[in-house]
């Protein structure tokens, strides 16, 4: 039973204090009238606000452990967490079960050491030689380790009886009787005294500010992409990481990117783009090591153009293409082809499971940007400091896609393990939350940090002025997307749209503005992806060679002397973006002495 | 269009709750589930699967024009 105080009251803050904030936006609608017409087909007007700052109410959670995010990595961290003692309390943007990337994973890994033909270590060799040194073994084990048994309580709860998760999920919640508080969405992490004291944020549903005390926090909020076309992930904003960002974590694994196209035909839905894998329930997947997920057909676009066909597996290419990602000689497909699926692909390559109906654009025509940016499983988020998922924050931790323990490295190696790693992850990250809990005393978030997450919450909304999220993030779509900034990086292009996205985070994120609470998550959601796009850019530029789904024109090669090492970013002092290397086989160094770059 | 059209609703909210990008909302006054933001529907088909009567339906295209990397 989890204890919990529950106090209401109102925020305090009168219209007048949130138009002082917010200044500074009188000028800027006469470029948005003209560009808001082309990509809108509308004009934008004064913010028609149908909520006012007055009509919301505060209310304030207390708990040892905050777990943030519903999917498989925060059930794991909450049910472990309670189990090992603490008081838990769950929040997520969506419903348990229902939101970011879980409930579109059909495949678990599952390594049972009596009935395996190989070793851990062997398979942790063949991870390491797939992903070009890019892992972290330790997480890499420690995946398929734990694996058995979280399948195995994964299956007492009936996860495998249903292809949706709701229902399973909330059986070890409700046994357990942790708190729940669905569609509300995060927006800060608070630190005090040198460690985090908890999170604030607001409903979906209602005028209503909520702020968690905490003694530790796990988040497990994914990763994310630009609101990707075709990819159910459109939930997925960084939130996490960003937030992490703004008290100090490290974050790493911004240059990796996921190269999944998409169906030319009906690009944008993800449903149809999979063939209706949703409808499936999970099953597990054994050992099957892979080289997915990266920018073979990318290159194949770029040089060739459109259309691009993913033909059956074993079929002859009529064209022989030189350069392009290098991939491991054991993992090369035998005719040299590029973009060819695994043997049984579907959602198998990104979750992994095998399935007749095959992926986006299986014998018909595909089009990138299907991911747009997003994560590779495991290895864009926070940097861990040690096998909990604990960050360069003290009381801080991460579980899942949010966490950058390079499980697999800057490419997907081992199908189905990327559930399999949330599950583990969340499970260890909960336990080592709840121990350290036990030791501290509360610390209650802080008046002051309380009015200043309220006003910064509540400051696109009180914009009488200012520009449409859903325009923004169009606009950020048409930098970020096209094959030849992402993907096929070059340095001067990648510059090119830095200073496009460096006028979106100056000029732009400032005045997201917000007529209700449907934008104001928008607008939220918003200013995490400039802040995405502004690292992804960065560390693209710093990586001065090509490995896994990282691929430079300019630097074509793997760079072993140079680059046998991560990149790290920390925000400086003065709120500039810092990067640091940091070797593939060490934890990050403490105190931190990270180099700027621009 | 995506999300297409609830008919038959008995306002249970299921397909509100399991919409991972807020597209659907509770009308105050009828008590049922309304296609609030169309434009941000991602197509995954989550609330016709949550959705205990079958009330929804969904087509492939979206309702603006979507970005990609190559066409």
């Amino acid at each position: 039973m989890s204890k919990q105080d529950t106090q209401s009251g109102q925020s305090g803050l009168s219209r007048r204090q949130f138009i002082g904030l917010t200044g500074g936006a009188v000028g800027a609608a006469i470029g948005s009238y003209a560009l808001g017409q082309h990509f809108l087909g509308q004009p934008p007007t004064i913010n028609k606000r149908k909520i006012e700052s007055a009509e919301f109410t505060t209310d304030n959670q207390t708990t040892d452990v905050l777990v943030i995010g519903g999917g498989m990595a925060g059930l794991f961290a909450a049910v472990k967490a309670h189990d090992a003692g603490a008081t838990v309390a769950m929040v997520s943007k969506g419903r348990l079960g229902s939101s970011g990337l879980t409930p579109f994973a059909k495949g678990i890994f599952c390594y049972d050491k009596h009935n395996s033909q190989i070793s851990l270590d062997e398979f942790v060799e063949k991870v390491t030689e797939s992903a070009i040194d890019t892992n972290n073994p330790v997480f890499t084990r420690q995946m398929a380790e734990h694996s058995y048994d979280r399948v195995q309580e994964l299956k007492a709860w009936g996860f495998f009886d249903s292809p949706l998760y709701n229902q399973s999920f909330m059986r070890p919640i409700e046994e357990r009787r942790i708190p729940l508080h669905e569609r509300i969405m995060i927006t800060h992490l608070v630190k005090q005294d040198g460690r985090v004291v908890g999170a604030s944020g607001f409903s979906l549903d209602s005028p209503k500010i909520i702020h968690f005390h905490a003694k530790t926090v796990v988040l497990c909020t994914g990763s994310g992409g630009f609101k990707p076309n075709g990819f159910p992930v459109c939930d997925l904003t960084h939130d996490g990481s960003i937030m992490a960002y703004k008290i100090g974590a490290k974050i790493t694994g911004k240059e990796w990117n996921d190269g999944h196209p998409g169906s030319a035909q009906n690009s944008g839905s993800s449903y149809d783009n999979w063939h209706g894998q949703i409808e499936e329930k999970p099953s597990t997947t054994g050992i099957e090591v892979h080289h997915d997920l990266g920018v073979d057909l990318n290159y194949q676009a770029y040089n060739l153009g459109a259309p691009v066909t993913m033909a059956p597996p074993g079929a002859q290419t009529d064209t022989e293409l030189s350069g392009g990602p290098w991939i491991p000689d054991a993992f090369r497909h035998p005719d040299r082809r590029p973009p060819m699926p695994p043997p049984e692909p579907g959602l198998a390559a990104l979750f992994g499971k095998g399935r007749p109906s095959g992926p986006p654009g299986m014998g018909g025509e595909q089009v990138g940007g299907s991911s747009a940016g997003m994560a590779i499983h495991k290895s864009e988020g926070l940097v861990p400091i040690n096998e909990t998922g604990l960050s360069t924050v003290a009381g801080l931790y991460a579980a899942g896609d949010a966490l950058g323990s390079y499980m697999s490295g800057g490419i997907y190696t081992q199908i189905g393990s990327s559930l399999a790693g949330s599950a583990v992850q969340g499970a260890i990250a909960g336990e080592a939350a709840a121990k350290q809990s036990a030791t501290l005393p509360h610390n209650p978030i802080s008046a002051a940090n309380q009015r200043h997450n309220t006003e910064q919450i509540l400051a696109p909304l009180l914009r009488e002025r200012g520009y449409s999220p859903a325009w923004v993030t169009q606009v950020l779509q048409g930098i970020m997307i096209p094959n030849f900034v992402l993907y096929i990086k070059k340095g001067r292009l990648l510059e090119a749209a830095l200073a496009y996205i460096e006028e979106l985070r100056d000029h732009h994120s400032p005045m997201l503005m917000a007529e209700d609470l449907h934008a104001l998550r928008l607008a939220h959601e918003t200013e995490n992806m400039i802040i995405t796009a502004e690292m992804k850019l960065k560390a693209s530029i710093m990586r001065t060679e090509s490995r896994c789904s990282h691929y430079r024109l300019d630097y074509p090669e793997v760079d072993k002397e140079n680059w046998q090492a991560w990149i790290n970013i920390e925000q400086g002092p003065d709120g500039e973006m810092l990067f640091e290397k940091q070797p593939f086989d060490m934890w990050p160094n403490f105190p931190a002495n990270p180099v700027a770059n621009g | 269009m995506p999300i297409h059209q609830i008919s038959g609703c008995i306002g249970c909210e299921s397909c509100i709750k399991s919409c991972p990008t807020d597209v659907i909302k509770l009308d105050q006054e009828t008590k049922k589930a309304v296609i609030a933001y169309p434009e941000d529907c991602q197509i995954c088909h989550l609330c016709r699967l949550y959705c205990p009567v079958g009330a929804i339906t969904i087509t492939p295209e979206k309702s603006i024009p979507v970005m990609v990397s190559w066409r």
